[in-house]
This record gives C-alpha cells, sequence and structure tokens, in this order.
C-alpha cells in the first residue's frame, strides 16, 4: 500500500484526493495545510486521520512515500526539495516549478535521490491524449512531427478562477513572473513540448491585454498571449486568450503524410488524412468522413461513460497510476524529466520576452502616408 | 425604505454613535442592511469591502459612513475593520460555486480571522452571523411539518452535495465555538431565500434549468422567501436587541407563496417561459438515482442531487417566523404582495435594459 499525503489544501487538492481514493494499493495518510481549517476540512471530507500545518511535522508524522504538492507555485520548489530530502516521491501540480533554474535543480535531486517526479499536466493523460499518443506511435503522422499548433484558452469570466484573480489585487498569480500566463499556459506549452527533439528551440512571443481587460483597469496582466516555437525541421505556434471563441482547449499536429486534431474540451480525435481526392470527390467525400469520425469519438465517449471512466479528472487518475507504478522503476515516468524542464525553459523564454517589449516598444509598421489630395 | 418602521434605539445594545462593522457591504443584502442602518441614525458605520464602495451609494449621509477595503482572509485587514466595532453584521461569504475548499476558505477562514480579531479588540457587544436556511437538514421532519430554529442542522454537510451548505454549517459552527469557550456574544441570524430589486434569478427550491428548460420541482411547496429589506430589519433587531446572545433567528416573511404560485406570477410579470412540473414523487426518486449513480461511478457525475438535497430544498415544509416576533419585536415591514410586486418590477427593468 503505498502512503500518499497532500501538502496545500485548496481547490486542486480536492481532485487529487478524489483520485487518489479511487486508486488501489494507494491510501491518503496525511493532508497538510499551512491553514490548519482548510487541512482539517480536506481531512474531515475524505476521512483522512491525520493533518498538519507545518511540512515537516507531516513528513515527520504521517510518513508518507508520495508527496503531491498542490500548494500555489512560488513554493513548488521548497516543498518539493523538502520532500525528496525527506526520501518523498513528488508529484508536483503545474506549473512545476517559478522557472528552468528550479526545475534542473529538483529532477537532479530527484534523480541523485533515486526517487521519482512528475508534475500536473493532467490534460495529457486523458482519454484522448492517450488515443492520439497510441495513434501517433503507430507511425500514423508517416515521421516526425513538422508542425503543431497549441491553444489553451480561458474564458475570465467563469465564475470559479477568474472572478477571484480580478477582485483580489493580491492574488498570489499576480505575483507569479509570468502572472496569469504562468499558471494556466504550461499545460498547452508542455502538448508542444512532448514533440520536440531539442533542448533549446528559439521562442518568439507577443502577447498584450485584452482590451476588454484594460476596460477593468488590469494593465499589468497579459491575457492574450502567440507564441512561435521553432527547431531544425519542426515548427509550433501557441496560441492562449481570453476573449477568443470558442476558448479552445485544441492540439493540432501535422506529420510529413498525415496530421491530427485533438478536441480536449469535446475529447475528440479527428484524423487528418493528407492524401487528397480528386476534383468534386474532394469536396464531398472528406467530410462524410470526417461525419464518420466524429460519430465514432461520440461511440467512444459513451462507452467510456457508460463503462464508469470518464470523470473530468480521469486524465488526472492515469497520471497519478502511471506515476505510481513507475515509482519502483518497472515503467517509465508518465513525464520524461526532459519534456519536463523544456516546458520550462520555454515558459522562461515566453515570459522574459514578455517582461523586455513593453507594448510601447513594439516595433509597428509604419502607417502609409496618406496621398496629396487631388 | 419609506414603508420602514422606526426601530427605537433607545434601551439597545448600542447608540447611534456606536460603531458598527458591516462585511460584505457591497453586496445585495449588505448595501440594504448599511441604508438602513443610516436611515435608523446610526453615525459611524464601517464597511468593509473588497472592491472600493463609494459612501454615498447607501443614500444617507455619506459622512457617517467609512469604507475599509479589504479582505478578510488577511488578519491584518480583519484587525484595521474590527477596531472600536461594538457590532458586527457579517455578511460576507464565499458561495464557491462547486468547490468545497473554495466557500470553505470565504467563508469559514475569514469568520475565523474576523472573529479573533473582533475579540483582541474588547469592544465587541454583539457579532451577528449571516448564516443561511441552507444548513437545515429537513431529514427527520414529516412532510408539511414546520421548520423553525429548533430543527436540527445537517450533520454530514459534505455529503450535501452542496459547498455553500457545508461551509455555512462550519461557519455556524465555528461562531458557536467561540461563543462557548472565548463568550464571544453572538447571534445567528439565518434568512430563507433573500430576494428583491438587484437579484433576479429564480430560487433553486422552486427549480432549475439543467438541461436548457426550466424544471419545476417545487409544486405546492411553501417557499421560504425574505424580501431583502424584510430580512434586514430582522438582521438589525437581531444585532441590537439585548439579552438574545446564543440565540438563532429564522428570518423569513408572512403570506409566503407556493412555489406554483411564484413562478405564475414570475412568468406572468417578468417573462414567459417553459417550464415542466417535476412531480414530488418523481423529484425523489431523480435525487435517490442521481445519488446512486454519483456513488457507484466513483464521482463520475458529482453528487449535485440527492436524498438529503430532497429534504433540504424540495420536500413540502412550512416556516415559522414566531421567534423573531416574540424576541425581536419584528414586524414584516413590506407586505409580501407590495415586495413581490417591486422585485417583479425590478426583473422587467433590468430585462428591459439587458
Amino acid at each position: 500500500m503505498l502512503r500518499i499525503a497532500i501538502v496545500g489544501c485548496g481547490k486542486i487538492a480536492d481532485a487529487h484526493a478524489a483520485q487518489i481514493r479511487r486508486i488501489d494499493g494507494a491510501e491518503i495518510v496525511g493532508v497538510c495545510d499551512r491553514e490548519p481549517l482548510m487541512a482539517q476540512q480536506l481531512a474531515e471530507r475524505f476521512a483522512v486521520s491525520q493533518h498538519f500545518s507545518d511540512v515537516g511535522q507531516m513528513l515527520a508524522g504521517a510518513t508518507p512515500d508520495v508527496v503531491h504538492i498542490t500548494t500555489p507555485p512560488a513554493s513548488h520548489f521548497p516543498i518539493a526539495r523538502q520532500c525528496l530530502q525527506a526520501g518523498c516521491h513528488v508529484y508536483v501540480e503545474k506549473p512545476f516549478t517559478l522557472d528552468a533554474i528550479e526545475a534542473e535543480a529538483l529532477l537532479a535531486l530527484a534523480a541523485t535521490r533515486g526517487l521519482a517526479v512528475t508534475v500536473g499536466h493532467d490534460d495529457q493523460f486523458s482519454h484522448v491524449a492517450r488515443r492520439m499518443r497510441a495513434l501517433v506511435r503507430t507511425g500514423y503522422l508517416g515521421g516526425p512531427a513538422v508542425h503543431m499548433e497549441s491553444s489553451y484558452c480561458y474564458d475570465l469570466t467563469d465564475p470559479g478562477y477568474a472572478r477571484a484573480l480580478l477582485a483580489d489585487r493580491n492574488h498570489w498569480v499576480r505575483r507569479l513572473p509570468g502572472k496569469l500566463l504562468h499558471n494556466i499556459i504550461s499545460h498547452g506549452i508542455a502538448r508542444i513540448a512532448e514533440f520536440l527533439e531539442s533542448d533549446s528551440p528559439q521562442v518568439f512571443a507577443h502577447g498584450f491585454t485584452s482590451p476588454r481587460l484594460r476596460q477593468l483597469g488590469e494593465d499589468g496582466l497579459v491575457d492574450e498571449l502567440r507564441v512561435i516555437i521553432a527547431e531544425e525541421g519542426r515548427t509550433a505556434y501557441f496560441t492562449f486568450s481570453s476573449q477568443m471563441r470558442p476558448a479552445l482547449h485544441e492540439f493540432r499536429v501535422f506529420g510529413p503524410k498525415n496530421g491530427l486534431v485533438l478536441d480536449q474540451d469535446e475529447e475528440t480525435l479527428i484524423k487528418l488524412p493528407g492524401a487528397r481526392l480528386k476534383s468534386y470527390a474532394a469536396k464531398f467525400v472528406p467530410p462524410v468522413r470526417t461525419a464518420r469520425q466524429h460519430i465514432g469519438n461520440v461511440a467512444t465517449n459513451a462507452r467510456t461513460f457508460l463503462g464508469r471512466d470518464f470523470h473530468m479528472k480521469a486524465g488526472m487518475k492515469n497520471l497519478i497510476e502511471t506515476f505510481y507504478r513507475s515509482i519502483d522503476g518497472a515503467t517509465a515516468p508518465p513525464i520524461p524529466h526532459r519534456e519536463i524542464l523544456l516546458t520550462a525553459r520555454i515558459m522562461d523564454a515566453v515570459f522574459e520576452q514578455l517582461d523586455r517589449r513593453s507594448p510601447q516598444a513594439e516595433t509597428e509598421v509604419p502607417a502609409p502616408r496618406r496621398r496629396a489630395a487631388r | 425604505m419609506n414603508s420602514m418602521q422606526h426601530i427605537d434605539l433607545h434601551g439597545s445594545l448600542v447608540g447611534p454613535d456606536d460603531l458598527i462593522l458591516v462585511t460584505g457591504a457591497g453586496g445585495f443584502i449588505g448595501s440594504r442592511l448599511v441604508a438602513r442602518l443610516l436611515d435608523l441614525g446610526f453615525r459611524r458605520v464601517r464597511c468593509l469591502a473588497r472592491q472600493p464602495l463609494d459612501p454615498a451609494r447607501f443614500n444617507g449621509d455619506a459622512a457617517h459612513v467609512e469604507v475599509v477595503q479589504g479582505n478578510l482572509l488577511s488578519p491584518d485587514d480583519c484587525a484595521a475593520a474590527a477596531r472600536g466595532a461594538a457590532v458586527i453584521f457579517h455578511l460576507a461569504a464565499g458561495r464557491g460555486e462547486k468547490s468545497y475548499p473554495d466557500a470553505f476558505l470565504n467563508s469559514v477562514v475569514t469568520t475565523r480571522n474576523l472573529l479573533d480579531a473582533a475579540l483582541a479588540q474588547g469592544a465587541l457587544r454583539r457579532f451577528v452571523n449571516v448564516s443561511s436556511f441552507a444548513v437545515y437538514s429537513n431529514v427527520g421532519k414529516p412532510r408539511r411539518g414546520v421548520l423553525d430554529e429548533s430543527c436540527p442542522v445537517e450533520q454530514r454537510p459534505e455529503l450535501r452535495g452542496d459547498a455553500y451548505s457545508f461551509a455555512k454549517v462550519k461557519q455556524d459552527e465555528l461562531v458557536a465555538e467561540y461563543g462557548r469557550k472565548h463568550g464571544l456574544p453572538y447571534v445567528i441570524v439565518r434568512p430563507g431565500y433573500v430576494y428583491g430589486p438587484g437579484r433576479d434569478g429564480i430560487t433553486g427550491r422552486v427549480g432549475m434549468s439543467p438541461f436548457g428548460i426550466f424544471m419545476h420541482l417545487g409544486g405546492s411547496n411553501t417557499i421560504p422567501f425574505t424580501f431583502v429589506d424584510n430580512c434586514v430589519e430582522a438582521m438589525i433587531r437581531a444585532g441590537i436587541t439585548k439579552g438574545v446572545d446564543g440565540h438563532v433567528f429564522n428570518v423569513v416573511d408572512d403570506d409566503l407563496p407556493s412555489s406554483r404560485g411564484f413562478l405564475r406570477q414570475y412568468k406572468r410579470h417578468v417573462r414567459p417561459f417553459r417550464s415542466i412540473y417535476v412531480p414530488h414523487a418523481a423529484c425523489y426518486a431523480l435525487c435517490r438515482v442521481w445519488e446512486w449513480y454519483s456513488d457507484w461511478s466513483e464521482g463520475q457525475l458529482p453528487p449535485l442531487f440527492n436524498r438529503r438535497s430532497w429534504h433540504a430544498y424540495w420536500k413540502s415544509t412550512r416556516y415559522s417566523n414566531d421567534k423573531i416576533k416574540a424576541q425581536l419585536g419584528w414586524t414584516q415591514p413590506v407586505p409580501t404582495a407590495e415586495a413581490f410586486d417591486r422585485y417583479f418590477r425590478s426583473c422587467r427593468e433590468k430585462r428591459a435594459h439587458a
């Protein structure tokens, strides 16, 4: 039986506790939060026998094998380091750390101690993401990915998170190096990192505050971001937007032969065959084939639902299970450490460019001269 | 507030120059409460709000209003807000939407911070904890039984599937605990569904639209409405009446309409829309099946509907306001017919300007 502890008893900790409870061979033995009442409420609701307000006391008192770190990002590094030093495997919620330097240090410490580490990029382990990965492994793309497009949007009218952030000028998200973006974009960046081969791709970022957010007096929050990522023979676009509709959570990957479109919200995977039909057949046959694929997706989703495995956080459960299985070294870690680090590096590059280039400093294409009136 | 009665401050717990703190003063109920306090002649009303508030918005003498911008999660902000307060009306709460931790953090942790600050500053004479009918279990009651202050509170609120209810139960427990352990002079006020201009939704006790069409679940049930001005009147009386420390007061109006009657009036006066009536037995069966499926599927569907929620929200129940009448001297300032008239008018105006 794996002994599990959770540090940080906020909203996402609920999802962790709910999914851990569904996993055979795992037991939550302690929860911890700097605010004792928060630790107490989680312990009460999930029937956890011990709760703490100090990580050191939790490590000593609950003696967990694995610690899930679900605190705000600024504390990920010190808490994860403390847990690794105490001999625990750690699952760190996204974003892994504040920057790549911290990420590298944690991964090195884990390697030195022979401990397992992963990051909460659970969208990559949803049913549809796993179907996509399996298809890519069969060679469906016809070779290495040529181009990717990852969209990860966020609706700022969402009552839960955004309203709390916008109403609170001291919200912890505002103190992150990348602010709002820092807490959200790693899901979408990680999808791209999975297909990159270089450790240092080129990154070109452009970000701005949407007019809507400016109206609310939020000049300091960038909520529109476009990124181009390039390496030898491969490119990717990343889009984060709070304003565009639909608010996509989509990933497109194109190989030399075929492409794939993954829609995270609808949990659909659509194949984009590279071969073109001739003449009018190209106008009629592919839409029918696409319609059939959509129906197939509906059937797959329905089957999964009827099989009681279509939870909103099914990806998290799979990631946690895979991570637990990798702890004894029998299987590879669910997310390669290289990918964790690469995601952090790309995010660093994005935030560094956004910091460096204020909107006023951006080069604009000169407006055409007015022609003299005739 | 023209139809409001005069409350005699002579002989009350506080006088017009005592400092009154209102948390959640920018909200639907809080803003009416502040306006009424000014109307009654209180000259030192402090408002705690997360967002900046214009003291002039309360339609009283702005010089009598002090706005403290702050967050109850900050002990320093709580200390600043509570300093010198003789009565605290604690309305701020986190609805949490569907998140238990959010609701708990913004209801219970915030209340603890405020209580610590209030006790430390030593001037407190009454802490009015604004709770909700959502805390009552109503499980053991027969159909059409009377729900009053003696009814048991939900013992396992985490099983209700309602983050707000969970947080409110825990908040009430905390306040009572501070009363026992630290001698906190408190009262708990539990309003039914507070309605009025500024809140145009339909309470889930009447029904909801989970799949795009309105499911009418209330049927012939009496709905525990209280008009915002009537509710505010009860809160103020709970805050200034001597000799009621440790008491709980439910607040509902007289002449409560049935769910069906309310819905008919709403459709007539605000907007027509289609609704499907779900009989009580079917509603109970739906809740039972949903609860079973949620358990069986390990939460594939969240436990939003269950037998506990049916008992609390959709079981035929009668409501009593005898205690606020007897112990606080409350009489309903705005008659129910007039209150609904004002409410429907505001709903229509809001739709016209949407």
